[in-house]
């Protein structure tokens, strides 16, 4: 057994007690600028403190690397079987899109369609989680020096992982397309119509406020509508699973599955801007061009 | 030498909190090791010392995480204060008493993150409290009185402590 505290001077807990009501004080008073100093200074603390994080997440990914390449190579025959099948299946999918979209690029050509900008994107690597439990998010290796900045949108080659919702100057928190507290504008593909997909308590997602005359369906795929936040128009989010309509609501909801396996993605983009069309039609959006 | 060694253990805290703990989480929920180790240096070192470590560790570990930093930091720091009063009427921390304490100490911090919090209509308090608050204030105190049994019991520290005043 150890016995408890006793040094603490008089001085030291009037001290203490002291800097503990100015905190608290000063929060109460001046949230917004405290939070703003804070997270100011803790721009270079995250650079210095994103080193451990780095280091730990490389031994920690050496360790991972070395399980899945000789250990774990169990069922590998049977897969790339099956891959081998699904390959040629979706080699005979991709010459059939290439006929599609060279037709498209004839009639878009036709029709004098403005060509849509890509967006710029960076490439970042996953290295952490959430420190708390309250917030499902991922931490990037690339931060505000990397000109990521918050609301920036965070997607995968498979559909839309997130957005960024706090930087420093080495990291960035991505808030996850499957928390509660994250809302996308989103539109279904097949009938065009729109809502707001957020995170469910779950881990999955779904698509909210769809208008009631909808006749959308279980299978429909979801994708970014491109009218508010850091996407641009078009990206994956996910699939329509069960649609719910209560009684007497003014409108539908669909619990969606995510493209994304947001619990096993290890390298994403950051999306620095979004198409976003100018006043006269053309494209405000810069060159296509990806930062390593 | 003190501060140095602080500033290590929270840049240790929040290496492992990131990186390794979200692969021992039970039920999605995880431990809060910053909690655990402000609330025995509260316990041990006095008011002071577990306010401003707490301060800090609230503040570093917000950095990486969505949670908003003033809660954050202002839980820990609450949690190292009391810790620290609380230590003053305790003659001697025994593991009961310690796990006691962490429970208390986790229930605190957990329902001042979900004061600060706006949950939405998936999220009710009470919701936050059975799948959040509850197993991680378990969570905490098992790990907390590992680390003291750890520590104290086997690795002998306490005389090595108590013959190093900083």
């Amino acid at each position: 057994m150890r016995m408890a505290n006793f040094r603490s001077s008089y001085g030291a807990r009037r001290l203490a007690l002291g800097v503990f009501l100015s905190v608290l004080l000063g929060f109460f008073l001046l949230p917004h600028q405290l939070q703003t100093l804070f997270q100011e200074i803790g721009g270079p603390v995250g650079w210095v403190l994103s080193w451990p994080i780095r280091l730990v997440a490389s031994v920690q990914g050496g360790i991972g690397e070395t399980w899945s390449h000789y250990v774990a190579l169990q069922d590998v025959e049977d897969e790339n079987r099956q891959l081998r099948k699904e390959l040629e299946l979706l080699q005979g999918q991709n010459s059939q899109l290439r006929e599609a979209a060279s037709a498209t690029d004839r009639l878009t050509a036709l029709l004098e369609f403005k060509a849509q900008a890509l967006p710029t994107m960076i490439a970042a690597q996953v290295i952490g989680r959430d420190t708390g439990n309250w917030y499902r998010t991922i931490l990037l290796n690339k931060g505000s020096a990397d000109g990521i900045q918050a609301d920036m949108g965070v997607v995968t080659s498979a559909g839309v992982v997130g957005r960024v919702v706090k930087t420093t100057m080495a990291t960035a928190v991505v808030l996850l397309v499957s928390d509660p507290n994250n809302a996308i504008a989103g539109l279904i593909q097949r009938t065009r119509d729109e809502g707001i997909v957020e995170g469910t308590t779950p881990g999955l997602a779904r698509l909210k406020y769809i208008p009631l005359l909808s006749n959308v369906r279980a299978g429909d795929r979801v994708v970014t509508s491109g009218l508010v936040g850091g996407f641009p128009r078009g990206l994956a989010i996910g699939t329509i699973t069960t649609i719910g309509k209560e009684e007497g609501a003014l409108f539908q909801s669909a619990e969606l599955r995510p493209e994304v396996d947001v619990n096993r993605v290890e390298e994403v983009l950051v999306i620095q801007s979004p198409y976003v069309p100018g006043e006269d039609g053309k494209s405000d959006g810069p060159l296509p061009k990806a930062k390593p | 030498m003190k501060i140095v060694v602080y500033a290590c253990a929270v840049a240790a805290l929040v290496a492992v909190h990131t990186t390794v703990l979200p692969y021992i989480s039970v039920w999605g929920v995880k431990p809060d090791i910053g909690l655990v180790a402000v609330c025995l240096i509260g316990l041990l070192s006095g008011e002071l010392e577990g306010l401003v470590v707490g301060l800090f560790v609230g503040w570093a570990m917000s950095l990486f995480s969505a949670t908003d930093l003033a809660a954050s930091m202002v839980a820990k720091g609450s949690v190292g204060f009391l810790a620290g009063l609380a230590g003053r009427q305790v003659a001697q921390v025994t593991p009961l008493v310690l796990v006691s304490g962490l429970v208390v100490a986790s229930t605190l911090s957990s329902l001042m993150t979900i004061w600060s919090l706006k949950p939405n209509d998936q999220q009710d308090i009470w919701w936050m409290i059975r799948t959040i608050l509850m197993p991680q204030a378990c969570f905490d105190a098992v790990v907390g009185g590992l680390c003291y049994w750890l520590i104290w019991s086997r690795l002998n520290l306490d005389r090595l402590a108590e013959g190093r005043e900083f």
